[in-house]
């Protein structure tokens, strides 16, 4: 491939992963780094730029930099996973950046797009069946403004695919991600030694470990793979049976309480009322990953061992 | 984004483990990048790479076997069912004391949809139907049965329910159960059936939008009218209550002989006699899956499917001596 691969966001997860993975390939394509700011990590070898994507002229100068570089494929990821009391800043950064990261695509006759999404997209509902498909409508949750941004990213972007057909449009919805790397709110949460739950409610959950989840992302960057897929790993497990197997307490709260509470027991300040975290361990949000699998291949992890391996990385598992 | 926390105070055993699974995630990551094309095709790397997953599988669930915590893709748990069965097993041969008539009827290979007569608030038909197909039948097939919304997402029912087998009543659940080789009980009565009043008893609501028969025409399973005779007397309601249901956040709230006049215990149904019947499955199985777009057809076969149950249910009232058998 001559182009060089762009990734926005490197400072995320799913960016950071993916860079590191490509340049460790043989031969390593070319990778660019976008962000606000420079990690503190880089794998040398890798160029970067900065980049706000709050910025109004940020389409524009993303646009000379996909010229300058020759980029062919973008992986946009710069995504927070983290909610931030910032509302307003965050959907300039999720909706309006990823706006501009598709006018720059088009701008520069950019060959491939992978949008990293998230099956949280399809929010917690209890009229959900069981397994949500990728054709299932994305409903969000009105109480989770990150989620919400990112739907209003997904639905531009399906508008925009449409009016673009020279550009490939990967969208890849990873469910929570588990491993020994990856650290976010979901995390964060099922790292406390107490965790919070709804009183009378134990939903099904599903994992994806990050290996497979950022290998799909190395595919979708490397090879065609145009259309929606779910990147989830086999199998869902109740969240009872999740903490058990980690060793760790539960606090079953009553949801009228846990609803009510203006400093919950959450992620600290995150801006979303309680409900848009917690109607995620209340009701199903399962997505079918068999599409995904079909296309990335069987993942190496199941949502159990996705589960352990992250238990087991934190040093946190009692039962031997 | 803040930094991952120190991992605290652990035994050396546990540190020792962890890190051999980076070691090992770290050689299999080597592996894959030198040879990662043949690796995806397979030859030797590929069994190189295919030995340290598994490898790496039995090192983290090491010492887990006993808390295996498995359940099946749709929240039934085989553990919990085993623990449940004393108590399901005295349900249905002293409690209600189950007659089963006509289990030759079910088919003995392949996905089968049972559609009953709904009753009772509590799915305990449904229950009772998976338990003695389960106990009874040959194939000692577990039939899944489905709940309408607001049960399955109940506080406390919900846990319970999801581990026993039952199912969110919807289009998608069904057939995915049944492609999947699995049996399915549905109530296409669904909350009317429900909420019948005691004078209304075994008289059969109007089937839904035809879901049944259309799921069972896609999927291309029979379809075994089941027709259970005493549930309607387990829990007898005599009217219902609409204002302090609503504020509950219930569909309605029944008042029975019992319920709520003594309390929580008001919630033990009656021991009634019942008794299940299995009808002959009904003639779908020259149709095809395209048959399922033709509305007159659906509409015919449902109000056929009806008549089936309900003749079922009728034959199996006179036969009957009394409500207690």
């Amino acid at each position: 491939m001559g182009g060089s691969i762009a990734i926005t966001g490197l400072r995320t997860f799913v960016g950071r992963r993916l860079a590191e993975r490509l340049t460790l390939r043989q031969p390593a394509p070319r990778v660019l780094g976008l962000d606000r700011h420079r990690p503190h990590h880089f794998a040398g070898g890798n160029r970067f730029q900065r980049v706000d994507l709050t910025q109004p002229t940020a389409d524009s100068r993303l646009a000379e930099i996909f010229e300058k570089e020759r980029v062919e494929v973008v992986v946009h990821a710069a995504f927070r996973r983290d909610p931030a009391p910032d509302l307003g800043y965050d959907h300039e950064l999720e909706t309006i950046g990823s706006l501009h990261v598709m006018h720059a695509c088009a701008a520069a006759k950019v060959r491939r797009l992978v949008l990293a999404s998230s099956t949280m997209l399809y929010g917690p509902r209890p009229t959900n069946p069981n397994f949500l498909g990728e054709d299932h409508p994305l409903r969000g949750h009105p109480g989770a403004h990150n989620v919400e941004n990112r739907r209003e990213a997904e639905a531009l972007l399906a508008d925009w695919a449409v009016r673009h057909p020279d550009t490939e449009v990967t969208v890849l919805r990873p469910c929570w991600i588990m491993g020994p790397t990856c650290w976010d709110h979901v995390v964060r949460y099922f790292a406390r030694p107490v965790v919070p739950t709804l009183l009378g409610h134990d939903p099904l959950l599903q994992f994806v470990h990050e290996e497979d989840c950022v290998r799909a992302f190395e595919r979708a960057a490397l090879e065609p793979h145009p259309g929606v897929f779910n990147v989830v790993g086999r199998g869902v497990l109740p969240l009872s049976t999740i903490l058990r197997l980690a060793g760790k307490r539960s606090l079953p709260l009553p949801a009228s309480l846990l609803y009510r509470l203006r400093y919950y027991p959450s992620q600290g300040q995150t801006g979303d009322p309680p409900d848009g975290f917690y109607d995620y361990l209340r009701y199903l949000w399962v997505a079918d990953g068999e599409r995904g699998w079909r296309e990335f291949g069987e993942p190496l992890y199941s949502t159990k061992e996705a589960w352990i391996a992250f238990v087991s990385s934190r040093r946190m598992r009692r039962y031997r | 984004m803040s930094e991952p926390p120190e991992p605290g105070a652990s035994s050396d055993r546990e540190a020792s483990l962890a890190e051999v699974h980076h070691a090992l995630a770290d050689l299999r990551r080597e592996i894959e990048v030198r040879f990662g094309s043949q690796a995806q095709a397979g030859g030797v790397a590929g069994d190189w790479m295919r030995l340290f997953d598994e490898l790496r599988r039995r090192l983290s669930t090491l010492g887990m076997v006993e808390r295996s915590g498995e359940v099946d893709e749709f929240g039934m748990d085989e553990v919990v069912l085993r623990r449940a069965r004393p108590l399901l097993d005295f349900l249905l041969e002293r409690y209600w004391r189950v007659d089963l008539q006509g289990l030759g009827n079910l088919p003995v290979g392949g996905g089968c949809l049972l559609v009953a007569n709904r009753s009772g608030i509590l799915p305990y038909d449904g229950l009772m139907i998976s338990h003695a197909v389960a106990g009874w039948h040959p194939t000692g097939m577990r039939p899944r049965f489905l709940v309408a919304d607001w049960l399955i997402t109940l506080p406390f029912a919900q846990p319970y329910l999801a581990r026993l087998g039952g199912v969110r009543a919807c289009r998608e659940n069904a057939q995915r159960l049944l492609r999947g080789g699995n049996w399915v009980v549905a109530f296409p009565e669904g909350q009317q059936g429900a909420a019948k009043v005691f004078r209304e008893r075994y008289r059969l609501k109007r089937f839904g939008r035809g879901g049944a028969i259309r799921v069972a025409l896609e999927t291309g399973v029979p379809l075994v009218p089941v027709g259970v005779v005493g549930a309607e007397e387990a829990h007898p309601v005599l009217f219902k209550l609409g204002a302090p249901a609503r504020a509950l956040g219930l569909p309605f709230l029944p008042v029975t002989p019992t319920f709520p006049w003594l309390g929580p215990l008001g919630l033990l149904p009656l021991p009634s006699k019942w008794v299940i019947r299995f009808g002959e499955p009904l003639g779908i199985d020259r149709l095809v899956p395209d048959d399922a777009r033709d509305e007159l057809l659906v509409s015919r076969l449902t109000e056929e499917l009806r008549g089936a149950i309900q003749k079922l249910v009728d034959d199996g009232l006179h036969a009957r001596p009394s409500i207690w058998g």
